[in-house]
């Protein structure tokens, strides 16, 4: 992480709120780029998720009382993410999951696949995405939140404002979802 | 989901206490149904971790400039405003601009901490993030080499103003260029480069600075010498 260039101009006025925002919420830059890279919506690049997020952040920095930052943070996130979508007036674009499933080659009669056997690290990510996409989005906020960004249960019921049994109960079935789908998608592209 | 998926849900996330976690153990070993969904959870959660990926190299310079245009311009909106001339006439071609940046006496600010006006200072801190042409001798001096442009157009916000900022690059200089709807104040100190205030330059630290005033306000700002800039300005498209 990179800090002012050497040359820095400098900006006259300036005080140092801002450093001090800086050093408490830079160090989770990443965390909140795995948020922002699964809430952003059409149109819309994670890094100016990310961008927004911080700007938010910096604003309501002074009410801040600095409980859980990483948190805080992605709980700014999500929100951006739903505003950015309001003010596009267009709905997110959903893939039905049949349409995902026609896509691809057919079963035949095999019956339900054993998602264990499943190799996932087979897949590719960009198949695991496509796939985590048609979660409802209770359940993908969850996954992401927990297994893609490394949030706990409890800090991702702070931010979104539930129970932490809702939590689990949300990422259970998310996860099994997501495994089904995934177990689907690699049954077919292993038949000729 | 039933209490049983519920305490299945409480059993994979470790929150059973130990007698409940050996008759949840058991229970597995013969509840197919159960044992299926544990499998799965993994499953799942393994392939959803996948997606893991570090942010982009650069994206927390990002984040840290952002912010700290956004408290410049909040700095900006403490302090008196400046007025600002209205504009006068279209906004002339990059030939002319080339030229009033040539014969433009420029104006070195002290120590490359001038009090620039907050959106002239967002454009400055942004071309600072620009390679010397040094680092690239690989690409050549640029003399005839065709603008490319560098990246996606990115929006600034300082002293109550979007700034619309492109990179170019011609041969191994890059220069941004930066449009706003309203003029960009003249830094103290800087010199006009033609009558009226339609175009001032400056030098802060390392950059030299170019403003012309039209229909909108054109800002270049390069790691270069003036002169540099001025052939490199002559150069670009029209914004």
């Amino acid at each position: 992480m990179g800090g002012a260039p050497a040359s820095y101009v400098g900006v006259s006025g300036v005080g140092d709120d801002h450093r001090a925002f800086l050093d408490a919420t830079l160090p989770h830059v990443d965390v909140v780029f795995q948020v922002a890279r699964h809430a952003a919506g059409d149109g819309q690049e994670p890094e100016d998720l990310v961008q927004e997020t911080y700007l938010r952040a910096y604003a309501a920095f002074g009410s801040y009382r600095g409980e859980n930052t990483r948190a805080w943070l992605a709980a700014i996130c999500l929100n951006a993410a739903r505003s950015d979508a309001r003010r596009r007036r267009r709905r997110p674009q959903e893939v039905p999951a049949q349409a995902l499933l026609d896509a691809l080659p057919a079963a035949g009669d095999c019956g339900a696949p054993d998602v264990a056997d499943v190799v996932i690290a087979g897949l590719d990510a960009q198949a695991v995405s496509r796939c985590l996409a048609l979660l409802p989005e209770p359940q993908r906020v969850c996954v992401v939140m927990m297994d893609v960004a490394g949030y706990t249960a409890r800090e991702t019921a702070e931010v979104l404002g539930c129970p932490r049994g809702t939590v689990l109960a949300r990422v259970h079935r998310g996860r099994r979802r997501l495994a089904g789908l995934l177990a689907e998608a690699g049954v077919a592209h292993g038949r000729p | 989901m039933d209490g049983h998926d519920w305490q299945l849900a409480a059993f994979l996330a470790g929150d059973l206490d130990a007698a409940d976690v050996v008759r949840w153990d058991e229970h597995l070993l013969e509840c197919e149904r159960c044992w299926r969904a544990v499998r799965d959870d993994r499953s799942g959660r393994a392939a959803a971790q996948l997606l893991r990926q570090p942010a982009p190299a650069g994206l927390g310079d990002r984040v840290r400039l952002a912010v700290e245009l956004a408290a410049a311009g909040a700095a900006s909106w403490r302090q008196p405003r400046r007025a600002v001339r209205p504009r006068r006439r279209a906004l002339a071609g990059a030939g002319a601009l080339a030229a009033g940046l040539v014969v433009a006496a420029v104006v070195l600010l002290p120590g490359g901490r001038a009090a620039l006006p907050a959106p002239v200072a967002a454009v400055a801190r942004y071309a600072q993030t620009l390679p010397p042409p040094a680092s690239h001798p690989e690409r050549g001096t640029g003399r005839g080499a065709v603008p490319i442009e560098v990246g996606q157009p990115v929006t600034l916000a300082a002293g109550g103003r979007r700034i619309v900022t492109r990179k170019w690059r011609m041969g191994a200089a890059e220069v941004v260029v930066a449009v706003s709807g309203r003029p960009f104040p003249m830094p103290p100190g800087a010199q006009g480069a033609s009558g009226g205030g339609m175009a001032w330059s400056a030098r802060a630290g390392k950059l030299s600075l170019y403003c012309l005033n039209g229909k909108t306000s054109e800002l270049v700002a390069a790691p270069v010498p003036p002169a540099e800039l001025a052939r490199l300005a002559a150069r670009l498209p029209p914004p």
